[in-house]
């Protein structure tokens, strides 16, 4: 017997997503736009890279996401002498009737969440051992390739202020991410309920709030949000005025060495359908796509030296674009 | 809930009438600016149908506007899309409508989306009507600075009215010369020259209608006249003063007598009579040829045409010698002659005629191109005005003993205060005539025509261009000779009428100031010469 394919509602993803907010939310305090971003990957199947400075909860967010969704959760702490091994796992001696063989112990890379904590302490190697199980979502070892459990989201962090030691990702991997989202400090009513939920005689626990199946169903049901010609034409406007030979914005002319590649694109308009769902809707509106553009774009612009120098940052450049990038028509 | 269709049909109503709103204010702003515009060249440049210009431009530029309104009407898909920002549909309306046709999953929830939201608003409200108010104040703007610019003394009318009386002037003078035209082809003597003079004063006319000014006409003036006179015949003159001299030699004979009259009345005439008196030598006694010899033989002397000279000296001898057949011979010959000099006079009448009629045009041209320089063109018949008249005469005065013919061509200009000049030449007796009057009220003067004549009897009081008219002092009245019908007056009386007339016209600034100075000079020298006495 073929299994019935859930009915496709739009309804269905708006409360997943808005339950799964409400659900975060008791435990992650402010950091509203963080939530919305993570929850936008985690229905569009895209990872997450969290970019922020100790101690502001990224870790919490990913275990409490955990908690939240009936998945399988697991943690690497990355360190400049772990091995790729140590993440996809490797081929054992064990005793298998009287035999002496290898077998596989997969790696904490099975889980359909995981955190990559401090990725940038990693080196490259082990690095792309992660960020090439995220594109192919299969892991080889030996000869054998294994497929990693559907749902699969990971959640990146990594330290801004401590550069020694580290190992920047290069360009091509971040574009692996599909969001790249910054957690800022919190403000400080924030921080006084963050004293009063975390310092008391015991903290919150979250309950499930959809299982894997319902983020899948999710995904497929995201996928279907229509998106008319001309926001499609918008959100091409805007990869293609990152570029700097193919845009008339003064200052990405000046500060952009590379714009947004094809995969922004494609990030943009996913999101852009998934944030449309969360807001009741089913069309994707320019607004969508402004919201999601900063997260989605911000790691695929790769800036020009002098751009630092000038304390320019991709977000400006988005800013800008987003901007002075015509969303009307040409004509009445 | 309405359909996608009642949808769109509201949006195109409420868009129609917020675009006819603007497009008429964008109409309204094309011809403020097109009036305003027309009317300020019109300052800056002679602009004679501005008026219409300027509001025919009004209706074109609302036509415009309206078929731009018609033209450039937005598709359903920009109005929806349009609808979509300005209500705040979030792309709504705008994908419903491009995926009106999808069956996807989830096309349907979308548009039952799209749906209920566009029913919570008034679409109307996508495209309210509502004027510019920079273009609403551009309009009145450009609207005042053309009403100012309407109502304030324009420069330039002035200008305009100065080549409306240029061309009026132009017309007139052309008219003057068809006038002179029509007067050779209705004469009652043609001549050989008829056709060429007839090109000449066509032409004349063409140049003086296509001129671009009076002066630019004027210049066309002189060159045919002085093709006119290169027409005439310069030994016209001396025959003419061989035949008079013929006519008084033969007064004195009894044979000759009757064709003395009839030389004196016309050339024509003179020669048929000639001829009769050629045939009637065989019958004459030997006493009249002998008297007819002698008269032939004086006239002979006086010849100044050596043609006849030789004709009469021959005619002379010949009846001298009693070859009477020889003598009539001759005879015929002088009456050939005369029949030549009939055909230069007829010719010179009609050079004249033309040549009148190029100064008739002068006049008129001159007076206008005076007017314009005196900035004065654009008022015609103000201040002073000036009038052409030209008189032309042509005569033969025949007396008992004494015969004289002769033409003269006058002209006169008239000025306001009522002045005017007239000139004449001409030989034997003749008399020219002109006449003028001004614009408002001043008339010209007869102009005059001198003539001379020679062979003038005892009782007869030729006058002699130079010589006092015996038995009359300067002042006295000139009598009336035969067939002249104006009086003529010596030179001494008019020299100073004309100097005054010249110097007049040497103050219009149409003539350089050098040649000012020539012609003062020239009066000058005339006075110098003469002394007090006639020239």
């Amino acid at each position: 017997m073929i299994a019935e394919e859930p009915r496709v509602d739009g309804t269905q993803v708006t409360e997943l997503a808005q339950s799964l907010e409400a659900e975060l939310a008791r435990l992650i305090v402010g950091q509203k736009e963080l939530l919305r971003d993570t929850v936008i990957a985690l229905i569009a199947g895209g990872h997450v890279l969290l970019e922020g400075v100790p101690g502001l909860g990224k870790t919490v967010l990913v275990r409490s996401l955990g908690q939240a969704l009936t998945m399988s959760f697991s943690r690497i702490q990355f360190t400049p002498d772990l091995m790729p091994a140590d993440i996809v796992g490797t081929n054992v001696i064990g005793d298998e009737a009287g035999r002496r063989e290898f077998h596989y112990q997969a790696g904490p890379i099975f889980a359909n969440l995981v955190l990559a904590d401090e990725i940038n302490r990693a080196t490259p190697k082990t690095q792309s051992a992660l960020l090439e199980a995220m594109q192919e979502r299969t892991v080889t070892v030996g000869t054998q390739t294994r497929p990693l459990p559907n749902p699969f989201f990971v959640l990146a962090t990594q330290n801004p202020i401590e550069l020694e030691g580290t190992y920047p990702l290069p360009e091509a991997q971040l574009d692996r991410f599909f969001f790249k989202v910054l957690v800022p400090f919190p403000g400080e009513q924030d921080l006084l309920e963050i004293a009063r939920r975390t310092t008391g005689e015991s903290t919150p626990q979250l309950k499930p709030v959809a299982d894997a199946a319902t983020v899948l169903h999710a995904q497929r049901v995201a996928r279907e949000v229509p998106i008319a010609e001309h926001v499609l034409g918008y959100a091409a406007r805007l990869i293609t005025a990152t570029h700097p030979d193919r845009t008339q914005l003064d200052g990405v002319k000046r500060y952009v060495r590379w714009g947004a590649s094809p995969r922004g694109m494609q990030t943009l308009i996913l999101a852009g359908k998934v944030r449309a769902l969360l807001e009741g809707r089913y069309n994707v509106a320019f607004d969508d796509l402004s919201a999601v553009a900063t997260p989605a774009l911000r790691h695929r612009i790769f800036l020009q030296f002098e751009a630092e120098a000038d304390g320019i940052a991709a977000d400006k450049i988005i800013s800008d674009i987003l901007e002075r990038t015509p969303k009307e028509p040409g004509r009445e | 809930m309405s359909s996608l269709d009642t949808i769109i049909r509201e949006l195109r109503r409420a868009a129609a009438r917020a675009r006819a709103a603007r497009y008429a204010v964008h109409g309204l702003v094309a011809a403020a600016a097109w009036v305003t515009l027309v009317l300020l060249i019109a300052r800056l440049t002679p602009f004679e149908r501005r008026a219409t210009v300027a509001v025919v431009g009004i209706p074109v530029a609302l036509a415009v506007a309206a078929l731009a309104w018609l033209l450039r009407r937005p598709s359903a898909a920009i109005l929806m899309r349009l609808a979509d920002i300005r209500l705040g549909l979030k792309e709504r309306l705008s994908t419903a409508w491009e995926r009106r046709t999808e069956s996807g999953t989830l096309d349907d929830a979308q548009r039952r989306d799209a749906l209920q939201h566009a029913a919570r608003t008034r679409l109307a409200a996508a495209f309210p009507v509502r004027v510019n108010r920079g273009e609403a104040s551009l309009v009145a703007v450009l609207a005042i600075f053309a009403l100012a610019l309407a109502l304030l003394p324009n420069p330039m009318d002035q200008v305009l009215a100065q080549r409306q009386a240029d061309r009026t002037s132009q017309a007139r003078a052309a008219k003057a010369v068809q006038d002179a035209q029509k007067k050779i082809t209705d004469s009652a003597k043609p001549t050989p020259v008829d056709p060429q003079v007839q090109k000449i004063l066509h032409d004349a006319q063409a140049k003086i209608r296509q001129a671009d000014s009076p002066r630019q006409a004027l210049e066309s003036i002189t060159p045919a006249e002085q093709q006119l006179q290169r027409l005439t015949d310069p030994g016209t003159p001396a025959l003419n003063s061989s035949a008079q001299n013929l006519a008084n030699a033969l007064s004195g004979t009894a044979a000759g007598n009757s064709a003395a009259q009839a030389i004196s009345t016309s050339p024509a005439k003179g020669a048929q009579s000639v001829r009769d008196l050629a045939s009637q030598l065989q019958n004459m006694s030997p006493k009249d040829r002998e008297e007819l010899a002698k008269a032939l033989a004086k006239a002979s002397q006086q010849a100044q045409n050596s043609q006849m000279r030789d004709s009469l000296s021959k005619a002379s001898s010949s009846l001298q010698n009693g070859d009477a057949s020889s003598a009539a011979e001759a005879l015929n010959d002088v009456a050939s002659q005369l029949d030549s000099l009939q055909q230069q006079q007829n010719t010179d009448q009609a050079v004249a005629s033309a040549i009148n009629g190029l100064e008739s045009a002068r006049q008129e041209l001159a007076a206008q191109a005076d007017r314009d320089a005196k900035g004065q063109g654009g008022q015609p018949n103000a201040g002073a005005s000036a009038s052409p008249g030209a008189g032309t005469s042509a005569g033969a005065g025949a007396s008992p003993g004494a015969s004289g013919s002769g033409n003269g061509t006058g002209s006169g200009t008239g000025t306001g205060t009522g002045t005017g000049t007239g000139t004449g030449t001409g030989t034997g007796t003749g008399s020219g005539s002109g006449n003028g009057s001004g614009g408002t009220g001043g008339t010209g003067s007869n102009g005059s025509g001198t003539g001379s004549g020679s062979g003038a009897k005892s009782t007869e009081r030729v006058y002699v261009p130079g010589q006092p008219v015996p038995g009359q002092s300067d002042n006295d009245p000139t009598p009336l000779g035969l067939g002249q019908d104006v009086p003529l007056s010596p030179y001494s009386q008019v020299i100073q009428a004309y100097q005054q007339a010249a110097l007049d016209a040497t103050d219009q600034s149409l003539i350089p100031g050098s040649e000012r100075d020539l012609v003062r000079q020239y009066f000058s020298q005339l006075g110098e010469q003469t002394g007090p006495g006639p020239k």
